[in-house]
């Protein structure tokens, strides 16, 4: 499983070579391996258990988009064989416990925290749903209706950020098994029956994909009880699915999401040759936290678009899927994916402003390729980095996520690695690392607003951009807003998407 | 400085059972951590806290101020706006100073305003605590910023508030607090009425005036948890903090009279939304002596959460519902209790409303099982012992608490409430607070004038 070729990654050497390396527990299990356990035993009285699933919603069979998301909804949200939904609700209630099911491209994890007075109870409860799952219909029609209205409602109609930010993946992998949101597509959503998630499940859910994380302060013999109950799943692992190389749009290829909506949002971005387990990962991540740290207020485009010019609430760039990104702080972790998207993510301006925005996110980040990260502000990174890293992994749950993430990466302890990583980086390499994977053209541009016309006429035009300000900056930024104003958008595309036709096919 | 309170570790980790290997006979405390109080002679106030995590600190700076003390007319928001513009930086420490602190100490920063309270907080490596209280200690005491600053935060504001309006929840808020609230200051959320928002730019000399007001010592307490010696942070808090001038300004926050009659609201959302239906009371504020808030909590995860009745019927047997959540945070003043539902059909909403007023009803006559009530008791010990992963989420729940009393025995004194809650004090609430008098019904739907009627 270590043809690259065969698998279709990006033609890159390194990358095929790093792809290789930290996918080895893609490698089909052998005959009755499985499942394996990643251990972090600790003195507190609260365990975590993460179990987690190679795969998720690439697997979809094709016309089921969505087999992946309702499978875990009916194991953490529906009845087991034995207990009905309503039992298990009640039985976790005094614990104030309960199961999560988080599903992504190439990952599904499911995921508890419970006290150690209440771990046997926990678990039983735990074992049951995953594995004699009860398959009732009405739990069925329930886990439908809802993932339904996930993604029509809360996603589609009421959270604009997150449209922006997932309909950007849908267009760069259109074609492509990452091609859906994860919790489907609405049509078939429709269409799915209890015999379709039955089916998902007998594929998916086996001995050689799974491992089992534990944490915290179990008993010594609790991890090999849970090993040995979860080899009651079917033998062997799922093939991989296959993934070919996302196609590049050419020049610019702007989608213009027509919502009611007060404001305008901006996403942009293009594939990534990079995964965590890649050579220039720790490069890459360098230049994401100078560029566009998630959430703060100390990179350059929050710096440039928010601080100094006052635009709007934020300004971030990442190169890893990081979904629900306006709630969270810190990424997810169990997000695991081969490939990735850089991304830019321009928080709600003043319809004014979109085009401006929008140029001065292309202004900068074409600054970045061409100049690479000033001196002092690699060195500051790189401290930033360096002890950043402990906050990531800071709760018990994160900790064990991470330590997932490590092993299917094939990379040792997160922590150490990173900050080792980090220490050995030189800013001409790292900037050599951004001028080879970064790029301001063939890129995919999606922009939510409500005068879709409007905005393609100017961009159509070549329209200058002029910004509206509430006080004008000072003169330094004044000038260099003349030359954002003309900084010239080289299009391929525009298409205006109504939104109500938006993750339905 | 006097130190008010010093308490020692309940055992060597979060326990919940009676037993207890080095503490007393009884139960031991929810809240386990040794920690100090004190209070310097400004009236600042430190709440140190030894997590038991190693290496981390996370420093949590909490001002009692926020939308409550929002009583003068067109200064809604003002509380929220200013925590953005104590990011504007001080002569010593320009925000770029500020900011490169922060990032040599690898911190996570940031800031939140609600309804009672403004928090700043940072987590970051050990090491660089006496370097960071410095630095904020500059600029709540000697924050200076342009009025050009000031304009261009304020257009930072409006994009927040932009950025939540797709949300349904937010103008369904709204419309709860308008009709609740004819007088008191929860009347407007947090970020304010959008008018004033829009005329924030307008009030540079007013910020000036909120800032003298309430970034004063005896409105704030510092909490610095984590991997923490007791003594050095008194003194690195009474040398960074303890020249903080004390002030005078107390707000006049109007009480709320007495709710008349029972209202109804009607609220239409622009983009496509499942109807959303609040049912309110208005409820007593926090308290850690009177029993009455606490026992509203008891109902509101009794009667009202994943494992009620009403919630198995309407959500997982009928499935006319997609979600139903209680709603009482804890509040200085009173404030309502809620249940809100997300119906999947309009023609369900009377339906819907009638089972949680009878859920309300019932509470009055038939008593809750004692069965019942001890899952509820046992839900709440275990939620917070959960809740407690690390440094910064006890930072994080301290400052909360510490908003609304002085030391974190709040937290135990509250949890001896839950503990005590009996089937009659639940009548006796349900008696008092459900009253017709004090009901507001909130209904929000889809405004389906405009195109694309959104009946997807």
């Amino acid at each position: 499983m270590t043809d690259c070729k065969r698998r279709r990654l990006f033609a890159h050497a390194a990358f095929c070579a790093a792809a290789a390396a930290a996918l080895t527990a893609w490698a089909p299990a052998a005959h009755g391996a499985g499942p394996e356990l990643l251990l972090r035993p600790g003195e507190s009285p609260l365990v975590t258990l993460r179990l987690v699933f190679r795969a998720g919603a690439a697997s979809d069979p094709a016309g089921k988009a969505g087999a992946a998301a309702l499978t875990a909804a009916m194991l953490s949200a529906g009845g087991s064989r034995k207990m009905s939904y309503d039992d298990i609700v009640d039985a976790f209630f005094p614990m104030a416990a309960g199961v999560s099911a988080q599903v992504d491209k190439e990952m599904t994890v499911f995921s508890g925290t419970t006290h150690v007075e209440n771990l046997d109870a926990y678990y039983e409860i735990l074992r049951q749903m995953l594995l004699e799952p009860g398959w009732r219909e009405d739990d069925f029609d329930r886990l439908k209706d809802k993932t339904l209205n996930d993604l029509r409602v809360r996603l589609r109609a009421n959270n604009e950020e997150e449209l922006g930010k997932e309909y950007l993946y849908l267009k760069i992998y259109e074609d492509h098994p990452y091609g859906r949101q994860n919790s489907g597509a609405a049509r078939s959503l429709e269409a799915m029956t209890l015999e379709d998630v039955k089916t998902f499940y007998a594929a998916n859910y086996r001995r050689g994909n799974l491992t089992i994380g534990l944490a915290g302060g179990y008993p010594a013999d609790f991890p090999q009880r849970a090993r040995k109950d979860f080899e009651a799943l079917a033998d062997g692992a799922p093939e991989e699915t296959a993934l070919p190389e996302p196609e590049s749009p050419d020049k610019l290829r702007v989608h213009i999401v027509e919502k009611d909506t007060r404001s305008t949002l901006i996403s942009l971005g293009f594939p990534l040759a990079v995964n965590r387990g890649h050579p220039d990962w720790p490069a890459l991540k360098l230049m994401q936290s100078y560029f566009g740290q998630h959430r703060s207020s100390k990179s350059r485009l929050y710096q440039r678009i928010r601080e100094i010019r006052g635009m709007n609430y934020g300004d971030y760039a990442y190169i890893e899927y990081f979904p629900r990104g306006m709630f969270l702080t810190k990424p997810e972790p169990n997000l695991a994916r081969r490939q990735q998207i850089f991304q830019i993510w321009i928080r709600p301006v003043v319809p004014e402003n979109g085009l401006f925005a929008l140029k001065t996110a292309l202004y900068e980040l074409d600054k970045l390729v061409r100049e690479g990260i000033p001196e002092k502000d690699f060195a500051a990174t790189a401290e930033f980095l360096g002890k950043y890293v402990n906050l990531l992994t800071q709760t018990q749950s994160d900790a064990l996520g991470y330590a997932l993430d490590a092993a299917h990466y094939g990379l040792p302890d997160f922590n150490g690695w990173i900050k080792r990583q980090i220490a050995g980086l030189t800013r001409d390499g790292v900037n050599r690392a951004v001028a080879k994977h970064l790029r301001t053209t063939d890129l995919d541009v999606v922009i939510v607003t409500k005068d879709a016309q409007a905005m393609r006429r100017m961009l159509q035009a070549g329209a200058r951009a002029e910004p509206l300000y509430a006080s004008p900056p000072p003169d330094d930024i004044l000038a260099e807003d003349k030359i954002i104003g003309g900084y010239k958008l080289d299009i391929g595309s525009i298409a205006i998407v109504p939104v109500e036709t938006i993750f339905e096919q | 400085m006097k130190a008010l309170e010093t308490v020692g570790p309940a055992c060597a980790a979060v326990l919940l059972a009676a037993s207890c290997a080095t503490g007393p006979a009884e139960a031991p405390p929810i809240f386990p951590y040794a920690h100090e109080v004190s209070e310097f002679e400004n009236g600042l106030r430190l709440v140190a806290v030894d997590s038991g995590y190693p290496n981390i600190v996370s420093l949590y700076i909490v001002v009692n101020v926020g939308s409550r003390n929002e009583v003068e007319p067109g200064r809604s928001g003002f509380a929220h706006l200013f925590e953005h513009m104590m990011f504007r930086g001080t002569e010593k420490t320009p925000p770029e100073a500020w900011q490169a602190v922060m990032e040599a100490a690898g911190a996570s920063t940031n800031a939140y305003t609600s309804d009672d309270r403004t928090v700043y907080h940072a987590t970051f490596s050990k090491e660089d605590l006496e370097r960071i209280l410095d630095i904020e200690a500059d600029r709540f005491q000697n924050l200076k910023y342009g009025e050009e600053a000031f304009k261009t935060e304020t257009r930072a504001v409006l994009s927040e508030y932009n950025k939540n309006f797709a949300n349904p929840f937010r103008k369904l808020d709204e419309g709860m607090r308008a009709a609740v609230f004819k007088t008191h200051t929860y009347r407007h959320t947090t970020m304010g009425f959008i008018e004033d928002v829009e005329n924030m730019p307008a009030m540079y000399d007013y910020g000036l005036q909120f800032f003298d007001r309430y970034y004063r010592p005896e409105y704030t307490t510092i909490i610095v948890a984590g991997d923490v010696d007791f003594e050095a942070a008194r003194a690195m808090v009474e040398k960074h903090w303890g020249q903080w001038e004390r002030g005078g300004y107390r707000a006049d926050i109007p009480v709320e009279p007495p709710p008349a009659a029972a209202q109804r609201v009607e609220l239409e959302f622009q983009a496509p939304t499942l109807p959303l239906l609040a049912v309110s009371f208005l409820g007593p504020a926090y308290d850690d002596e009177e029993i009455d808030s606490a026992v509203m909590d008891v109902i509101s995860f009794h009667s009202f959460d994943e494992n009620s009745a009403l919630y198995k019927k309407l959500v997982i047997e009928e499935q006319k519902v997609d979600a139903v959540m209680p709603n009482y945070p804890d509040h200085r003043d009173p404030y309502p209790f809620s249940v809100i539902a997300r119906i999947k059909d309009e023609a369900d909403i009377d339906y819907v409303e009638r089972q949680i007023l009878e859920t309300f009803e019932r509470l009055k006559d038939a008593p809750v099982p004692a069965d019942e009530l001890e899952a509820v008791k046992s839900h709440l010990r275990y939620r917070f012992a959960l809740d407690m992963d690390g440094t910064e989420a006890i930072a994080r729940t301290l400052a909360h608490y510490l908003s609304l009393r002085p030391t974190p025995e709040t937290v135990n004194k509250r949890y001896g409430l839950y503990a005590s809650v009996t089937p009659g004090d639940i009548r006796t609430a349900a008696r008092k607070y459900f009253v017709e008098s004090a009901r507001t019904v909130s209904v929000l739907t889809h405004r389906t004038d405009k195109k694309g009627n959104g009946d997807d």
